[in-house]
């Protein structure tokens, strides 16, 4: 019989929660995830067809267990099921368990060097195949194939697009805080998969990932001015966005990554702009006397929302793709910045600044259900997961310290992400890479 | 009063005799040297900022008037002004305020008649802190805009 003595299929979560007052209660799904299953043990590049059967189901374990909705049993201490059973499993034997949903699979060598891994998400009340997905693959990209079947699972599941099989961009930092050496860094959203981008001979910022995973943005004082660019990840191209010593910054792209906002500032006065990715049809979306800056496009390209001091303090601000129609959005007696839209449209992230520090909140575009979702007091950036449900954002702590965290909308203690390096200004990039 | 300005005219005729007297070659006067002879007789080559202002106050429109007057001094000599923020500003808004601050430093450096050719300008926003930390101290003294000689 199966060893797991995991009886209870649904867990509140409520109890867990330290700061139970912003927590909502989560219903949690627990989803079975034992070995998969190989047709045939064959050696291959990355290792026996067995053995990454086991990788696999371990990735997915714990990509899950990152999520707040499900909770997956993993496969330390589960049967090894055959071959045919991936595709129609013994549900009585399952329903023992407790759980409510079943991943099951295979990993298959091929003839051409390549392998098979495919994925079946059941219903096991319902004793049905309700998800399914397959990749072909070179060996040694198995662990990008867990990930995608970690994305079917939960987004099954939870009904939203998962962010397993996601990067995140941020800035790696070493050194004195007066001689920084700032360099951008690239990873896998579990961490794996690390590289630098640039060297730390020039200080840079705020990496942006565009929505295909193609391009990113960044600014960076190479030449001496900050100013925007942008890196082909494909060819390694490294290119400014726009022709001349302009200072630029703040770069965002569109959804459908064809257009690029940004700030730009000359003689004391920064306003909002946008321009395609290859720098032309420039716009000039602000005209105020005052800083507009940190502008982020609704998912649907159609509103703007930025960062303004025009009333005299920095606020949020909703306007028009095309500038029009400009409404302050915050009201909350404070100083608010780096808005982020989320990928879902609902909501917008922000930075609360006052007298204890700064901290991450989220408010919805209509300018209410503003909460605060973490303590501080030196929280800034926000960047939203594909599923709209967690927030990414760098937190420095007494020491000077600088660290990734994540916190979700439903409040909660953050959580870290552990870098080589300190790290600031993440970016978590919400289609697929 | 009057017996300090003599006293200084003295002493500056008394140093160029000096040096015109013993006919030394003049050792290489380098731009960190020059950068000290700026911060001695302006006061400082710094001037500091209140909260998210880019006001300059009275203590600053006196050390930048004496900069503006060591500026015209050294035609031959660039001037990079470079505009700070505090930590406790998030970055994009500390890249625009730094550059806001610059450029009120370099327009008042201009209405003193230094010409306008002489100074670049660039914004550090908080990449640069002077002093680590978020004390009230440090803030206060990272909210600035440093006059920095370039050959």
């Amino acid at each position: 019989m199966l060893g797991w003595k995991f009886k209870a299929c649904t867990v509140m979560l409520a109890g867990l929660v330290p700061n139970a007052a912003l927590a909502q209660v989560t219903p949690v799904t627990v989803v079975a995830v034992p070995q998969l299953s190989t047709p045939d043990n064959v050696a291959t590049s990355a290792g026996d067809t067995g053995l990454l059967a086991r990788y696999v189901a371990d990735v997915i374990t714990s990509d899950l267990r990152s999520s707040r909705e499900l909770m997956p049993i993993g496969p330390q201490n589960a049967r090894v099921y055959s071959y045919p059973e991936a595709t129609a499993p013994s549900f009585t034997q399952w329903r023992t368990t407790g759980a409510k949903a079943l991943v099951t699979g295979f990993v298959q060598a091929r003839s051409d060097g390549r392998i098979t891994i495919a994925c079946y998400l059941h219903d096991i009340p319902g004793a049905r195949e309700i998800a399914r997905k397959g990749f072909v693959v070179a060996p040694g990209e198995w662990r990008r194939a867990a990930h995608r079947c970690s994305d079917a699972v939960y987004e099954k599941l939870a009904g939203r697009p998962g962010s397993f099989d996601t990067r995140i961009a941020y800035v790696a930092e070493s050194g004195s805080k007066n001689a920084r050496v700032k360099r951008i860094a690239l990873m896998d959203s579990d961490g794996t998969s690390h590289r630098y981008l640039s060297s730390g001979d020039n200080t840079v910022l705020t990496p942006r990932l565009s929505p295909g995973g193609q391009y990113l943005a960044y600014v960076s004082y190479a030449g001496g001015q900050p100013h925007v660019r942008l890196i082909d990840l494909e060819s390694n191209e490294d290119r400014p966005l726009l022709p001349g010593n302009a200072m630029s910054f703040a770069p965002r792209f569109s959804a459908d990554g064809k257009r690029m906002l940004f700030a730009m500032a000359d003689g004391g006065n920064t306003d909002v702009y946008a321009a395609n990715t290859d720098g032309t049809a420039l716009l000039r979306l602000t005209t105020s006397p005052g800083i507009d800056t940190a502008p982020s496009f609704s998912p649907d390209g159609s509103k703007i929302v930025f960062e303004s001091d025009r009333s005299g303090t920095e606020q949020l601000y909703v306007m028009n793709a095309d500038g029009s129609d400009p409404r302050r959005l915050s009201f909350g007696g404070a100083r608010y910045a780096s808005p982020s839209w989320s990928p879902d449209g609902e909501r917008i992230a922000f930075t609360r600044i006052a007298g204890d520090g700064l901290r991450i909140g989220v408010i919805a575009p209509s300018g209410s259900d503003e909460r605060i979702l973490t303590t501080g007091p030196q929280d800034e950036g926000p960047s939203w997961a594909a599923s709209s449900r967690d927030v990414l954002f760098q937190r420095s702590d007494a020491f000077g310290r600088t660290v990734l965290s994540v916190v979700s909308v439903d409040g909660g203690n953050p959580r870290s992400i552990v870098t080589p390096q300190d790290g600031s200004d993440p970016d978590w990039s919400t289609g697929a890479k | 009063m009057r017996r300090t300005i003599l006293a200084g005219l003295v002493a500056i005729a008394l140093s160029r005799g000096a040096f015109a007297a013993a006919q030394l070659p003049l050792p290489p006067i380098t731009i960190e040297m020059m950068q000290a002879d700026l911060a001695a007789r302006s006061g400082s080559d710094t001037v500091y900022f209140a909260g998210s202002s880019h006001g300059i106050d009275a203590a600053g429109q006196a050390t930048l008037t004496a900069q503006a007057t060591w500026l015209l001094a050294h035609p031959e000599v660039r001037a990079r002004i470079e505009g700070h923020a505090d930590e406790r500003t998030p970055r994009d808004y500390a890249l625009a305020i730094g550059e806001r601050r610059a450029s009120a430093v370099r327009d008042f450096l201009v209405l003193q008649g230094v010409p306008d050719a002489q100074l670049t300008i660039i914004s550090w926003g908080k990449e640069r802190p002077a002093v680590a930390g978020t004390s009230e101290m440090a803030l206060a003294l990272n909210r600035r805009v440093s006059t920095v000689l370039m050959r």
